[in-house]
């Protein structure tokens, strides 16, 4: 049995024809190409796999996506404009915690929909909200750093950066290091 | 899968295709069992989503509150159960549940349903003494959820019944309730013991009180423990009694297992502090009228 769903994907309309058993994970990854979407555990355990339904964090691993006509998803692709970085990546970049990067774009979807809802957020609201993700390489403290980094930055009104400029500013620092 | 225009359309596809159909909620739970081969696959799911505008809500009326199967621990967060102290073993249990990302997801009606002794609100209701109310194309019916419940993934719920919601009496002013879960972690992970206490308070003295814990002797799920009530009933609280409560009373019903996390022992040990500390934090509670 399959259905014919409407799902506005990182501001674009798809209308997708999926059987009834898929994921919401294999749906972006395999069918849109969204690969920042990780599938760890696939049980609900890891948070890899966090992306924003209807502006809330949902585990697409534990979610049909049939279950979605309607919805609204957004994935880190969608975080910024083309050509742009958000102010969460950037501060994620800035605070250097990232290793493997597993899990940080189950980290940056958490800071969204916890900016969103607490725009100063308290030393315990970035807790209760980045550790529903695990991150085995531990940067933990780095991506609390970069969540508050990432509210002054919103705050100031920097919340989207040129990309480019990014780059050739930190090319020989982070990336290159 | 059936996705539902309205509750009575949902009901009668559940009774022409009952047995086939697993209801799905949240999914925290279902999901993984079929993903781990607990359950077979069910032929159908029948998605609760639509069902949302209908089914969510935490309300007062006629003297009970409400609340509906498909409201998720999220949505119940934000409303006065997280605010008002006679409400404030929803705040602890709330803080101790999986992850806050799966909280966005679980609903209480799953919880409920799921029926294990890691259901958390499940054993958080049992101690208001809640009541589940099923539907199906037959009817209405209400059942205590302490005879739900029947064991470890058994419940009272016919095929073609939906859980609609549960309700429970309004406490009185001058009660209050806690949760205690004593595991490893923080987070993400089953209790090693849980422990719901309500407790209510009339010029010191114990006008109601109401024990639940994951599982009591001979039932692998939530229960009541009704002999350690009715010792403290009527009685004027203290620490001595809450001492003698636990150390004596509460061992000759409770009955701990032994399994590759922790001894029986051990988990009799933590019950007794769980109890301790529960009513305590209780009281502490109706004092100070926060929570
Ligand atoms: C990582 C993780 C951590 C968890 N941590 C906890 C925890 O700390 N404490 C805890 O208690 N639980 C925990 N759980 C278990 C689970 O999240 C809860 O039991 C949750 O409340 C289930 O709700 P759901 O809406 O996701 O239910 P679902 O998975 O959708 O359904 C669960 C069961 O209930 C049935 N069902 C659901 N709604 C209805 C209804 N209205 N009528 C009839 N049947 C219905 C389904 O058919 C299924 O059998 C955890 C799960 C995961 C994956
Ligand atoms: S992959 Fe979804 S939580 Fe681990
Ligand atoms: S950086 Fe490797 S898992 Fe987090």
């Amino acid at each position: 049995m399959s259905f014919k769903i409407n799902l506005k994907v990182n501001g674009k309309e798809h209308v997708l024809e999926v059987p009834a058993h898929e994921r919401l994970v294999d749906t972006l990854r395999y069918r849109l190409g969204l690969t920042s979407v990780k599938e760890g555990c696939g049980r609900g355990e890891c948070g890899t796999c966090i992306v924003l339904v209807n502006g809330l964090p949902k585990h697409s691993c534990l979610t049909l996506t049939a279950t979605l006509d309607g919805a609204e998803v957004l994935t880190l692709e969608g975080l910024a404009p083309e050509g742009k970085l958000h102010a969460i990546q950037l501060a994620y970049l800035e605070t250097r915690g990232v290793q493997c990067g597993f899990c940080t774009p189950g980290f940056m979807m958490m800071t969204k929909a916890l900016l969103d809802t607490h725009p100063e957020p308290q030393q315990e609201q970035v807790k209760e909200w980045l550790s529903s993700v695990l991150c085995r390489c531990g940067s933990y403290h780095y991506y609390f750093a970069a969540a508050k980094l990432a509210a002054k930055y919103i705050k100031e009104g920097k919340i989207y950066l040129d990309e480019k400029q990014v780059r050739e500013k930190y090319h020989m620092k982070v990336i290159g290091r | 899968m059936y996705r539902p225009k309205t509750l009575e359309d949902a009901l009668e596809f559940l009774s022409k295709n009952a047995p086939d159909v697993k209801p799905l909620a949240g999914g925290t739970e279902l999901l993984v069992l079929i993903r781990d081969k607990k359950i077979t696959t069910p032929k159908y799911l029948l998605d609760l989503s639509p069902l949302k505008k209908q089914l969510s809500y935490v309300k007062i009326e006629d003297g009970k509150v409400r609340i509906g199967a498909t409201t998720t621990l999220y949505e119940i967060s934000r409303t006065f159960l997280h605010s008002d102290v006679r409400f404030a073993g929803f705040v602890d249990t709330w803080k101790k549940f999986g992850t806050l990302a799966i909280r966005f997801s679980a609903t209480i009606g799953g919880n409920v349903v799921a029926g294990t002794q890691y259901s958390d609100y499940a054993t958080l209701l049992l101690a208001y003494d809640a009541t589940v109310k099923a539907v199906s194309s037959r009817g209405e019916r209400s059942i205590p959820l302490e005879k739900f419940i029947l064991d470890k993934r058994i419940i009272d719920l016919r095929p073609d019944e939906l859980v609609k919601e549960v309700e429970f009496a309004i406490p009185p002013q001058g009660s209050s309730s806690s949760f205690v879960k004593f595991d490893r972690r923080e987070l993400l992970i089953a209790g090693i013991i849980t422990g719901a206490f309500f407790l209510a308070l009339e010029e010191g003295k114990i006008r109601d009180v109401k024990i639940a814990f994951d599982m009591v002797k001979g039932k692998r799920a939530p229960a009541r423990s009704h002999e350690v009530e009715s010792f403290l009933l009527g009685k004027t609280f203290s620490e001595d009694l809450i001492e003698k409560a636990a150390e004596e009373v509460l061992p000759t019903y409770m009955e701990r297992i032994t399994d590759w996390w922790t001894t029986a022992e051990y988990r009799l040990d933590m019950s007794k502090v769980a109890l301790k500390r529960g009513l305590l934090k209780c009281k502490a509670r109706i004092e100070k009228g926060v929570i």
